[in-house]
């Protein structure tokens, strides 16, 4: 059949466009997805979970860039996981929910390309809630901290991960284009994400690639992490290949069925497993540096390895004590709970000329299970504890009885037995009493699991040379300093009996 | 030839929905017609690229719609209205539209005056920056309109595009068709036979898959001078072609 002959139709308004007519046609589309995008309207609910939950956490904390933004890498993406995940997902499933997919099945531009738009919508949208979450709390933590510079990594983990969020969403919701699609997906990915992070164990552990795992596992976001030793990036590498890797291998995979793309999809589908694959297998080959980080043999810089450089805060005390820089803020806690033994020693034999803060040191054993030592490399040197204010719910007391038991008894028992305990042989016990009472045997001694130290630092709970300690403990620390310029030299002889304590 | 199909055929399993057609049109208005189920919407879909046939051969613009490139350029050149038009309710008619502009890769500069001119062109600039979820149906049907024209396509397919009109409305629409129809090959598949009378030079009718009339509305009216039932005399015709073709 042919129907009626009328004039030849000219050449229709579709012209052959250049590259600058489809960039500008792509950015005029890709406006009209950023208008109309889910996660626009859900960035209220993404701030809002993020405050209730990441970030009271992380403002708690002390101000500490290593701590602030390591937890940062920590709540943030679970934190976003559901508006955005849901988000997506609402958006892939667009088309087919409004049934409008013959409608743009028969228009020129590929439906791969389309739908990269409409991600690409979403992701934006999303970038920024995680971008204003991070900028806040760097933000904060820079008026705040006493020394250091911004972590980049962890945040770079978050910002990586977050499109990894959004290509998943919106691929469940572009294949199974269904209502119940967007709580079903986001449901999974919330528990499976969470999972990840609790699966962990060791630093072998392929479940390290979690963009939420932070440093090692068993460690994860702490004080001596990180402030002697630059950050090592060598796990935020791996996440950041991972969840890089995954995007590319999902948003590949929505283009497979692209007549014509369907092998270069398929290329980038297998790129994009290749190098999540690779990045899952460099976390297994993670082990636990003494600094708490985790090295990959493939991944690491040596040059990481050099300490920081700083510049020590110290106390006006009789003896100073000398802090890294980013624990200034401790230092009067610190000075207050150990005043009265750096009264006591300064300027008696043996005593340090100052006390310096040096790194903690992280050991792996079996499990998560993770040793920390670093107290006792001489009389001069001592760590703090991890357990600083703020940390974990560590209150200010409880930080004051770890430093009597911790420094006081360290800088103690130095001085009194002369170059150490554990040379020093079986000590007497009238040292033994000293010790106890220089650090005023607080009532938490014996209380906590000091059981080892008992013979060896401490007289035994109820024994004489307890009781000898009490009465040494209430002299002033400079009536304990003159007694003990005068018969040091006689008790480390053993040549004071508990009866010649004061 | 805009329209070129040979012995096309497209089956959903055991159901044969098209079974063997053949048709040609150029530039022009065609009706399609026939009852439900003849298969109008199925060879709509195949021409508009929607689905591909199961044998037969089509050709659409002097292209061959089954490569990928051709079918892309054709899609370039191509203006479709389904129906049932699926919609996104937050999107304003303009907004709509552009969407269409340059999802059919419109040359960007040049959809901004092309969206104007078929919003106008549907009588709804007026409502341009209202939501689509504020519209009646009427109203969303003529949305459905611009989106297919507003490429200026040499090949548009309307599917029951005056479903839902208000008659001055279908009265604008079939002038619209005409205008059209000067320079485009224009399918409209309808069930509304004053339709085709009014606006169509060319007419096909369907029934079972098949095609059973092709010819111009006068001459279908012509068959139904005798034996036709209706009120109309177009739809006498139909009556009696599809009488006959059931004979």
């Amino acid at each position: 059949m042919t129907a009626a002959s009328a004039p030849a139709a000219p050449r229709s308004a579709v012209a052959r466009r250049g590259a600058g007519s489809a960039v500008l046609g792509s950015g005029r589309l890709l406006r009209l997805e950023l208008r109309h995008n889910a996660m626009l309207w859900l960035l209220p609910v993404a701030f809002a979970l993020f405050f209730y939950n990441g970030y009271r956490e992380i403002m708690a904390l002390p101000p500490m860039w290593n701590l602030r933004a390591m937890t940062v890498q920590n709540r943030l993406l679970l934190d976003l996981l559901i508006p955005v995940t849901g988000a997506a997902a609402w958006m892939g499933s667009r088309e087919g929910r409004r049934g409008i997919t013959d409608l743009v099945a028969v228009t020129a531009r590929p439906r791969w390309s389309r739908q990269l738009v409409i991600w690409a919508a979403t992701t934006a949208w999303a970038e920024l809630a995680c971008l204003a979450c991070v900028a806040v709390v760097y933000l904060i933590t820079a008026r705040q901290a006493s020394w250091g510079g911004t972590l980049w990594w962890p945040a770079v983990v978050s910002v990586a991960g977050v499109p990894t969020l959004t290509a998943i969403g919106f691929a469940a919701g572009a294949w199974f284009p269904g209502r119940f699609v967007t709580p079903l997906v986001t449901v999974v990915m919330f528990f499976g994400v969470a999972y990840g992070t609790q699966a962990a164990s060791g630093d072998h552990s392929y479940w390290q690639i979690s963009p939420l795992t932070t440093g090692a596992v068993g460690i994860g976001a702490a004080p001596g992490v990180a402030s002697f030793y630059p950050y090592l990036p060598d796990l935020s590498i791996a996440q950041v290949m991972f969840t890089v890797g995954l995007t590319v291998a999902v948003l590949g995979a929505l283009g497979i069925p692209v007549a014509r793309m369907r092998w270069l999809a398929a290329v980038i589908t297998v790129t994009g497993l290749a190098t999540a694959g690779t990045a899952v297998a460099l976390a297994g080959t993670g082990r636990l540096d003494p600094h708490g980080m985790i090295v990959i043999p493939a991944l690491h810089d040596a040059a990481s390895d050099q300490p920081v450089r700083y510049t020590p805060a110290c106390s006006r005390t009789p003896i100073p004590v000398c802090v890294n820089p980013a624990y200034a803020g401790f230092l009067p806690a610190v000075t207050a709970a150990v005043g009265p033994e750096l009264t006591e020693f300064a300027g008696l034999p043996g005593a340090p000329a100052r006390l310096s803060q040096v790194p903690l040191v992280y050991r792996q054993v079996s499990g998560n299970g993770v040793t920390v030592g670093g107290i006792g490399t001489g009389p001069a040197a001592f760590a703090l504890p991890d357990q600083v204010p703020g940390w974990l719910g560590t209150t200010d007391a409880e930080f004051a009885a770890q430093l009597d038991e911790g420094l006081g008894l360290h800088l103690a028992s130095h001085v009194i037995l002369g170059d150490g305990p554990a040379s020093a042989g079986a000590p007497s016990q009238a040292e033994l009493a000293v010790i106890a009472g220089s650090v005023r045997f607080p009532p938490s001694v014996e209380s906590r699991d000091l059981g080892p130290l008992y013979g060896q630092v401490l007289p035994q709970p109820g024994s004489p040379a307890a009781l000898a300690a009490r009465r040494f403990a209430a002299l002033t620390p400079a009536a304990r300093h003159a007694w003990l310029a005068g018969h040091l030299t006689a008790l480390q002889a053993g040549r004071v009996s508990l009866e010649q304590l004061p | 030839m805009n329209v070129e199909i040979s012995d096309l055929t497209r089956r959903f399993g055991r159901h044969q929905a098209v079974a063997e057609v053949s048709l040609q049109a150029g530039p022009g208005v065609l009706g399609l017609l026939g009852p439900n189920g003849a298969g109008k919407t199925t060879l709509l879909r195949m021409m508009a690229t929607v689905i591909p046939p199961t044998t037969g051969h089509l050709r659409l613009l002097g292209r061959d719609p089954g490569a990928y490139g051709p079918r892309r350029e054709v899609r370039r050149r191509l203006g479709y209205l389904p129906q049932n038009l699926g919609y996104y309710p937050g999107f304003t008619v303009a907004e709509f539209v552009e969407y269409f502009a340059l999802l059919k890769e419109m040359p960007a500069a040049r959809v901004p005056a092309a969206v104007a001119t078929a919003v106008e062109r549907v009588d709804l600039s007026g409502k341009a920056r209202a939501k689509l979820r504020t519209l009646s149906g009427g109203m969303l049907r003529r949305v459905g309109i611009a989106q297919a024209i507003v490429n200026e396509p040499e090949l548009l397919l309307l599917d029951e595009p005056t479903a839902g009109l208000d008659p001055e409305q279908r009265v604008h629409f079939r002038t619209l068709l005409r205008e059209l129809g000067q320079r485009a090959t224009v399918v409209v598949s309808t069930h509304l036979v004053e339709d085709v009378g009014a606006a169509c030079s060319q007419v096909a009718l369907m029934d079972q898959g098949k095609i059973v009339f092709v010819g111009t509305p006068g001459e279908l009216t012509a068959r139904g001078t005798e034996h036709g039932t209706g009120d109309a005399p177009l739809e006498r015709g139909y009556t009696a072609v599809l009488a006959a073709a059931r004979a």
